[in-house]
């Protein structure tokens, strides 16, 4: 702990009962908010019923409630020891699902373990940003920005990646990118590296073009175009982009929706269910929903500014971004703004490892910012 | 602490700070990023929500509670009084399991008579000493008596009532279905869902303007035609062209109402209503009737079809070319889209638009149904809209639009509003869209263009059809799909006092040798038209009789045959 010293006296560190008092219950509180949404929306999707979605969708929303405070309360050295663990965990089950997996929707994303259908491609979203965050940490800063020091964390990110978009699933793909590379920037690579880097994947993407498939290649074509084929593939885009403006400005009222509850808007309870949003409660709905999300993960990006130790710092940032990819993603996809990857909009929609993955990942900024004053040592502090 | 050691702490030190530094600064522009990227998805909210499409405003409550008492709903039954929908009584059956003294032999019985149940799941529930436990809901009168000649008086039943719609497939997509508590899930049954289950007027029916035996007719041409030419969908309509009356509405493929399980939301799609398409030559008609009731063009006057049409990118062909000068009739007849496109410019784009929008073509129609498509109108109404829409490209409606506004051209120029429902009393006398001449007019091209051109096939002997073909590409990705269509045909008889318009749509048909591997609309649904009204007319009192040729004299004189030639 040698350079600790020269921050001056070491706060005295709180104890578990006192962190969970002391956690920021009013973003707890937005978060439960954001899923109480949810749960009115899947209850207006099934006509007005609890079941068969909403009942289940509040228990998800109960469980992981716990679990974001038992991860937020747990000591991050844990989390940091668990970091890389997590991460060969994650590729296991990547690789398991690769063997045995169900098959689900096309594509080959889910892992039966018994009691629930587990998506290891979810956990490892977190994984990753875990396993790159300890990795920096250990570096000094001067060889945080040296390009030689990107060779671990490239491995790091590609063999997911490469797991995932077999799978295929691109939309995950693009997340654990996207949220690697944010890691990257954070940690100080210099910003003409990324400048570079942008101009070599636009010269690679007929690569990636080509190694896509053709339902795929539908959906791009699709989103540059949806009225170029509004009864076939853009249906989907051209339906929830009437919903949307069916809405008004404070909607058709809550159980109201027509174009969301005739069955022409496929997977509304899923990944368009912003639709179902917007239809009834108008713009101030979205604006509204869309301001917590954004209330949510500000916060997570400030307890990344106020952390002192680099751990804590990237992975709250980190997975403040992850978060932020799912929302974006989501509604720029039911909007028309981007391709249509199947993201679902997390909390909201129905689904049980968006919840989870938010509930972990929400836990460890929860967590991080209880330990923003704490020191961690650069190898981890051996207590496991 | 020495001085080496001293020094290197601080290097060490102002990388700390450094690496803090860059990653706060690179936080804050990520804080920044983040609240732009959530503007941009606030302002895109906004944006759609002033200039996305508007859908009709028929919101109907969806609420559905299980009821506590049976069921009772009112019947549906056609314009003739022929039962479509009726509510049969049938019993559940739970247990008293508290009162059961062996629940081992009573569920082997149990499972005896009704094998469906599982021996295990039944012993279970038996076994429970529960006071109340469902065993199966809607059993058969026999089974009912057979399950009280076990003599268990632990079982007992309750009386409920099921749907039933004895003509099974036919008319699915008008009716619509229930749920298993009764509740109407589609159709008009979730249309009129809270007449239809009023206690206080279960004794009242709900008539529909649906004539079941002309359904019949329509349901088994099409279905023969989507065999034949092994088309992945279909669609029919026949409308009374003065009252807007529904008379058959048929969309493939169907399902059965009575066991609604397992089906796919394909077969539950209404191709007739929810569908939209772009639906070629048909759409003609209205360009036609547009440009002569403006009197921007005479049935004496032409235009230049020589050659190939270009406007910006595109290139504007005729099927059928004929490679010179086409007076109007001739246009219409041959379905020439060069002349068309033309005729539009004349017309020029505002005028059509309002045109097609008087018609009812630019929003969803108004019917009983909740299952209405939303045109789907182009964002920008370029010149080139203008152009390719004047012959039924660019702009998809939905088979009921078409019917209505081609009854609207053929019945003395009055629009009406389609209607599922049989109520004379509401009959109303529509608006005017286009003048009683102008009407006359389209009828006689209507006439022409089967007596002379594209329809030929259409013609059923004695009842003096009229019509248009219609083939279109359907638009996929980037544009049109040249091998896969759309190949409808909009008839309407009898030409000279017009009564009821037919429709025929199939879905991707594909050609047979019967047809010389042809699949437009003239060779796949033209036939299906004419064998319905060949079936159907002695059935709705239309007579054949001989045609008077004085009444397209006129017209007949202005088309250059090519057998003359």
């Amino acid at each position: 702990m040698g350079s600790a010293r020269m921050f001056g006296p070491r706060r005295a560190e709180k104890n578990a009962f006192q962190r969970l008092l002391s956690l920021n219950w009013g973003m707890i509180l937005v978060t439960l908010l954001i899923g109480s949404v949810g749960v009115a929306m899947l209850y207006s999707v099934a006509g007005g019923a609890w079941d068969p979605w909403a009942s289940r969708h509040s228990m998800r929303l109960g469980v992981a409630f716990i679990i974001m405070l038992i991860v937020g309360v747990m000591d991050i050295r844990y989390w940091m020891a668990l970091s890389y663990p997590a991460w060969g965990v994650g590729v296991l089950l990547l690789v398991a699902v690769e063997l045995v997996g169900d098959f689900g929707k096309n594509s080959q994303r889910w892992l039966d373990i018994g009691f629930m259908r587990l998506q290891p491609s979810e956990l490892m979203k977190i994984a990753l940003i875990m396993a790159l965050a300890r990795f920096y940490h250990a570096r000094p800063f001067h060889q945080s920005r040296k390009i030689t020091t990107l060779f671990t964390p490239l491995i790091l990110i590609a063999i997911p990646v490469l797991l995932v978009v077999r799978q295929p699933d691109f939309g995950t793909g693009i997340t654990l990118v996207a949220g690697g590379v944010a890691i990257i920037f954070l940690a100080g690579l210099p910003t003409w590296f990324f400048i570079a880097a942008g101009v070599s994947v636009v010269a690679a993407s007929p690569i990636v073009w080509s190694l896509m498939k053709e339902y795929q290649k539908g959906r791009v074509l699709t989103f540059l175009n949806p009225e170029s084929d509004p009864t076939g593939a853009g249906y989907q885009i051209t339906q929830s982009k009437i919903a949307l403006g069916s809405g008004g400005m404070t909607g058709k009222g809550f159980l109201e929706g027509t174009q969301s509850h005739l069955n022409f808007l496929p997977e509304m309870k899923t990944d368009f269910i912003f639709t179902v949003l917007v239809e009834e409660f108008g713009l101030l709905g979205a604006v509204a929903v869309l301001l917590l999300y954004t209330i949510v993960l500000t916060y997570g990006l400030l307890v990344g500014i106020g952390c002192r130790n680099q751990f804590g710092r990237l992975l709250a940032a980190g997975l403040s971004m992850t978060l932020f990819y799912y929302v974006f993603i989501n509604i720029g996809m039911v909007m028309g703004m981007m391709p249509v990857v199947g993201v679902p909009l997390p909390l909201i929609s129905y689904g049980g490892s968006a919840i989870l993955t938010w509930a972990i990942a929400f836990g460890l900024i929860l967590s991080v910012a209880s330990h923003r004053h704490v020191s961690l040592a650069p190898r981890g502090s051996g207590i496991i | 602490m020495n001085t080496v050691s001293a020094y290197h702490n601080m290097t060490t030190e102002t990388h700390r700070r450094s690496a803090i530094e860059i990653a706060r600064n690179r936080l804050m522009i990520g804080v920044v990023l983040f609240c732009f990227a959530f503007l941009i998805m606030i302002g895109r909210t906004i944006e759609l929500g002033v200039s996305a499409p508007k859908p009709r405003v028929t919101a109907t409550r969806q609420v559905v509670t299980v009821p506590e008492v049976q069921i009772a709903r009112a019947d549906i039954v056609d314009r003739n009084g022929e039962i479509l929908a009726t509510n049969l009584e049938t019993a559940s059956l739970y247990a008293v399991p508290k009162d059961i003294k062996d629940p081992q032999e009573a569920a082997r019985q149990l499972v005896s008579i009704l094998p469906e149940l599982s021996y295990a799941d039944v012993e279970a529930k038996l076994s429970s000493g529960k006071k109340f436990v469902w065993l199966k809901r809607k059993l058969t009168p026999r089974q009912k008596w057979e399950v009280n000649a076990i003599g268990e008086p632990a079982f007992q039943f309750e009386r409920e009532e099921e749907r039933i719609y004895p003509h099974g497939r036919l008319a699915a997509h008008v009716l619509g279905y229930v749920d298993v508590d009764g509740n109407g899930l589609g159709g008009v049954e979730h249309f009129f869902d809270a007449k239809l289950g009023d206690k206080s007027r279960t004794s009242e029916q709900l008539q529909l303007s649906l004539d079941i035996r002309v359904q019949y007719a329509l349901a088994d041409e099409l279905q023969a035609a989507m065999r034949a030419y092994q088309a992945i969908g279909g669609a029919g309509l026949v409308m009374d062209v003065s009252t807007g009356e529904v008379i058959a509405m048929v969309s493939l493929p169907d399902y059965d109402p009575n066991n609604v399980r397992g089906v796919a939301d394909t077969e539950k799609f209404n191709r007739a209503t929810k569908g939209v398409y772009e639906l070629g030559s048909t759409f003609k008609t209205f360009t036609f009737a547009n440009a002569l009731d403006d009197g921007v063009v005479s049935m004496e006057d032409g235009y230049d079809a020589t050659k190939p049409l270009r406007i910006s990118r595109f290139l504007i062909r005729d099927d059928h070319p004929k490679e010179r000068y086409l007076t109007v009739p001739e246009i219409f007849t041959f379905s020439s889209n060069i002349g068309t496109a033309q005729m539009a410019l004349d017309i020029g784009t505002e005028r059509q638009q309002e045109f097609l929008g008087e018609l009812g073509l630019l929003q969803p129609a108004n019917v009983e149904l909740t299952e209405v498509g939303a045109p789907l109108v182009p964002p920008v109404w370029r010149k080139s809209s203008t152009m390719t829409i004047s012959y039924g490209h660019g702009l998809a409606v939905s088979p009921l639009q078409l019917a209505s506004g081609i009854s609207a051209m053929v019945n003395g120029g009055r629009l009406m509003t389609p209607t599922l429902v049989h109520n004379p009393e509401n009959w109303q006398t529509g608006k005017q869209v286009i003048a009683p001449d102008t009407s006359r007019k389209i009828r006689q091209l209507l006439r022409m263009a089967v007596t002379k051109g594209t329809g030929g096939r259409a013609d059923a002997v004695g009842y003096r059809v009229g019509g248009k073909t219609g083939t279109a590409e359907k638009a996929i990705a980037g544009g049109y799909a040249r091998k896969k269509l759309i190949s409808s045909f909009m008839g309407v008889f009898p030409m000279d006092d017009p009564q009821y318009a037919v429709f025929a749509l199939l879905d991707e048909p594909k050609g047979t040798k019967e047809t010389f591997g042809y699949r437009s609309g003239g060779w796949v649904a033209a036939p299906v038209v004419r064998n319905v009204i060949l079936r159907s007319a002695p059935l709705l009192g239309v007579s054949p009789k001989q045609e008077d040729a004085g009444l397209y004299q006129d017209v007949a004189l202005l088309i250059e045959d090519k057998k003359k030639k």
